[in-house]
Parts: C-alpha cells; sequence; structure tokens
C-alpha cells in the first residue's frame, strides 16, 4: 500500500529535508545579523600579560594603569598592550592612545545597558568524521536572541586573546 | 524486447482489462503477481552473495586500512607526489578497476571489491592532496569541500553507471557533505551549541534516510531500503531519545513525544513489512523505559523495584515484538 499519493513524494521529502535545514541555518546565522543593532561602543585590550596580570583596569567607570607588579621568579613581564575602541555601527576597532581612553566613562558589567554581551566563538569539536575546528578566539556581540561576530583585532586566536574594558558610555 | 515478448505483454494487459471489467481480478491480485516476479528476481541475486563477496568485501577494507597504515607510519619520509599517488592515485585506479570488472558477467562481484576499495581510498586521498596543497583539512570547509567532491563523484556515477553501489555511497558522502557544510555555515556562532546541533542534525537525516528507504523499497534498488530503514530508524530515534536530555536538564516536551514517535514506528513496521522499524522501535522503547524509570522512579520506589517493573515491562515488549514478527512479518525488507 503506498502511503503517498504520488511515487517521487517521499524522494523529494527526503531531498527537501536536509535542504531546508540549511537553508534554516542559514536564514537563523545571516538574517539576524541585519537586524542586530547594539548602541554601545566598547573599549578593549591586546597583548596582556599571559598569567593575567593586566596592565589596564577600570575602577569608578574611569580606565586606570595598574601599579607594576613586583618581580617574581614566576613573574613574565608586560607586553605592549594596545587598547581599542570598537565601533558597532561600523564594525571595526581602532586603536586609541591610554590618554583618549581616559576619558571614556566606561560600564565595565559584561552586559551592556541594552541587553549585549561580548562572548568567544565555539571551540572546535564533532566526532569521526566529523571532526573540525573552530574559532574559539573569535568574538561575537550576543542578545535578544541574536549573534552577530566582531571583527576584534587581537594578537593571538586564543580565547582571551581580548580583554573587555568596558562599554562606552559617553 | 522482441516481438513475442511484446504481443505475450499485450494479451495479459488485454486479459487484465476485460477480468477487471468482470470483477474477477483486484487491483491489489494484479500488484501482488508483479511484486512476486520482482521478488523473485532479487531472490537470485541475494543467492548469488556467497563466501567469495564477503571475501571481496573484507579484502577491500583490509586493502584501505593498509593504505592508511603505510601513509601514517611514513608520513614524515614521503615525498607530497609519493603521499598523493599512494592515495588518490589508488583509488582512482581502483575506481577505474571496478568499472572495467563489472563490464564483464564472468568476473561476478569482484568489481565491486575494487569499487569498495575506491570508496575508501579516494576520501583519504582527497584529504592527504588538500593537506599537501597547503589547506587545513580539519576545517569544515575543507571537508565540505572533500565531501562535496566525493558526492559529486559519487552521484554522477550512479547516474551513468545505474548501480545501487553508487546510490549507497551518494547517500553516505551527501550525508558526510551535509554534516561539514552546515559545520561550516555555522562556523563558531556561540547560538549552535554543539551536541544539541547535531542531535536535530541526526534527528533530520534519519527521517530523510526513512523517506529515501521507502521510495528505494518500490524501485529496483529495493536491497537498500533495509539499510537505509536501519540507520534512519537509528539515527531519528537515538537522536529523539538524547533530546529528552536527562533530569535536571531534561527536555519535556521531547519525553513526551518520544513514545508517540515509537509507536508510530512500531505501527510503521507492520504496514511496511519491515523489520528494521520493528526492532529499532523495539530497542528504543526498551531504551526509553529504562530512561524513564531511571530518571524518575528510582528516587522515589527505589532502584529494586524500578529493576522489577523494568523488566516485566522489557519481557512485554519482547514478547509483543516476538508476536508482530511471527504474524505480520513473515516477507522481511
Amino acid at each position: 500500500m503506498n502511503m503517498f499519493k504520488h511515487k517521487n513524494t517521499p524522494l523529494i521529502i527526503a531531498f527537501s529535508i536536509p535542504i531546508l535545514m540549511i537553508l534554516f541555518v542559514v536564514v537563523s546565522i545571516y538574517i539576524p545579523g541585519l537586524f542586530v543593532q547594539p548602541k554601545y561602543n566598547f573599549l578593549y585590550s591586546t597583548g596582556e600579560d599571559y598569567y593575567g596580570n593586566r596592565q589596564y583596569s577600570v575602577i569608578g567607570g574611569r580606565l586606570i594603569i595598574n601599579p607594576t607588579p613586583t618581580p617574581s621568579l614566576n613573574y613574565r613581564s608586560y607586553g605592549n598592550p594596545q587598547l581599542y575602541v570598537h565601533n558597532v555601527m561600523t564594525n571595526e576597532s581602532m586603536p586609541v592612545s591610554f590618554e583618549d581612553g581616559s576619558n571614556y566613562f566606561l560600564d565595565s558589567n559584561t552586559e551592556s545597558p541594552d541587553g549585549y554581551k561580548l562572548e568567544n566563538g565555539s571551540s572546535g569539536g564533532g566526532f569521526f568524521p566529523f571532526w573540525y575546528d573552530r574559532d574559539y578566539g573569535s568574538k561575537y556581540l550576543v542578545g535578544h536572541n541574536v549573534s552577530k561576530k566582531v571583527n576584534v583585532r587581537s594578537h593571538s586566536s586564543s580565547y582571551n586573546s581580548i580583554h573587555f574594558l568596558g562599554w562606552i558610555m559617553q | 524486447m522482441d516481438n513475442a515478448v511484446n504481443m505475450e505483454k499485450q494479451e495479459l494487459l488485454s486479459s487484465i482489462t476485460s477480468l477487471s471489467l468482470q470483477n474477477s481480478v483486484t487491483k491489489e491480485e494484479v500488484i501482488q503477481a508483479f511484486e512476486n516476479g520482482k521478488q523473485q528476481k532479487t531472490g537470485v541475486l541475494r543467492r548469488e552473495m556467497g563466501l567469495a563477496e564477503v571475501l571481496y568485501f573484507i579484502g577491500g577494507f583490509i586493502v584501505f586500512v593498509g593504505i592508511a597504515i603505510l601513509i601514517w607510519q611514513n608520513w614524515s619520509t614521503l615525498n607530497s607526489v609519493t603521499k598523493i599517488l599512494t592515495t588518490l592515485g589508488f583509488g582512482i585506479a581502483a575506481y577505474f578497476a571496478g568499472v572495467i570488472l563489472n563490464r564483464e558477467e564472468r568476473y561476478g562481484a569482484l568489481g565491486y571489491a575494487f569499487h569498495l576499495i575506491a570508496a575508501l581510498v579516494i576520501p583519504l586521498g582527497l584529504t592527504v592532496t588538500f593537506d599537501q596543497a597547503g589547506f587545513n583539512t580539519s576545517s569544515a570547509g575543507t571537508q565540505s569541500l572533500i565531501a562535496g567532491t566525493l558526492f559529486a563523484m559519487y552521484l554522477s556515477s550512479y547516474l551513468v553507471f545505474k548501480k545501487p553501489f553508487f546510490t549507497f555511497f551518494s547517500i553516505a558522502y551527501a550525508t558526510y557533505f551535509f554534516f561539514s557544510f552546515t559545520n561550516f555555515l555555522i562556523g563558531s556562532n556561540p547560538y549552535f551549541t554543539d551536541i544539541k546541533f547535531y542531535e536535530y542534525r541526526f534527528l533530520m537525516v534519519g527521517l530523510s534516510y526513512l523517506l529515501l528507504g521507502y521510495y528505494l523499497s518500490s524501485t529496483e534498488q529495493k536491497d537498500l531500503s533495509g539499510i537505509l530503514y536501519g540507520f534512519g530508524n537509528l539515527f531519528f530515534l537515538g537522536a529523539a531519545l538524547v533530546l529528552g536530555g536527562w533530569k535536571p536538564s531534561q527536555n519535556v516536551l521531547w519525553e513526551i513525544v518520544f513514545p508517540g514517535l515509537v509507536f508510530i514506528i512500531l505501527f510503521l513496521s507492520v504496514h511496511l513489512k519491515s523489520k528494521a522499524f520493528l526492532t529499532w522501535g523495539t530497542i528504543f522503547l526498551m531504551a526509553y523505559i529504562l530512561k524513564i524509570t531511571g530518571e524518575y522512579f528510582s528516587g522515589t520506589i527505589g532502584w529494586p523495584l524500578s529493576l522489577m517493573i523494568c523488566g516485566v515491562s522489557l519481557i512485554g515488549i519482547g514478547y509483543y515484538a516476538f508476536t508482530v514478527n511471527k504474524k505480520y512479518l513473515s516477507t522481511k525488507i
């Protein structure tokens, strides 16, 4: 007994399912990106100390330079950290000096006032034969059920390649 | 088709028409007579599959393992040309050997042994070739290129040679392409958590396999239906069960929907006369009962009583499967 009116119907549905799923993935990734409109630019630094001894931090909404830690056997000196402001409208990062950065009033909460967070990309994974690499060091603005890749400048592809300092309030 | 056969066919069709006018023959009887002929044909083909063919395929697989180990052990000493020749070159040579041997009836299934070697070695060869060309072979983009090339190659082979072997590998490599291409599309997007997305993709692939199996069951490639039904049920029900999760992060909707899906599969086992549907439906119903008991009842009524209830349920399901198999599935797919 045939469950379908036309003989080729199951074949058409069988091919349509993966194609529709690919379209769904495309739509769910690229279309929301058109509607993601975060308002707040953010300040970050790259090339900070590998062991977490940050040169820059934010206290009371203002950018400061931390005092240099006492040298020890385990201490690795600061590299040459660079400050950047990321413009969320143009999706570009521009270098700024400490003097310019210290003029901003910063919100150092992980979530911006308009509900976005800066998150790392997913790491690689899968299983045989579907292993794959992913860029864990890539950054995304995530919020309101959408995400958008942000073009940050970093010195490496590790997950802590950039140090988020704060959302620029003014 | 010669004239004698053509005349015989015309007479037969005229007889069917006149018997139909007299209501002496039903549509089902005509279709059944047609199906009987097809089954006898496939029965002959199945009987031809003997020890020699099994040894061909085992031999083909061993050759593939040998090449893989050869490359792995001598990776640092072989140069690029040698690496590509021993993998991709050998795979392409095996493919054409298979094509030539398949033309001659007297070689039987020997050609398929070479096709099996080609189907396993060519992906390895493409990976080595892309690696030597400087591509990152573990990236989803490169894997999509490899999978897409293989899919195109085996789909073209099917269109030219019309052999079920090529249909099988077209489906296998289309699946590989589907997974690698969707991996490529999502990139590092944090919204697509790995496991959940894999579960949904396996669910969809399983459903596609079931529909493809159903379509092929009414064609000359009906032997592939059993394999597709088997993998389709495994992927579809397996993904649906895993989507239910485990307490405390379970997904109640999938836990409620799952038994419904299993009963649809069990119903279809009778409708389609498919042992693959019955077997996987039964296995997943048992797995579901064990999961739900462990998840919700082991803490309240205790493990000993839970295990006893599980045991009795499993015996009941086993007996049901045995009865259905005996009563309805005399013709297996």
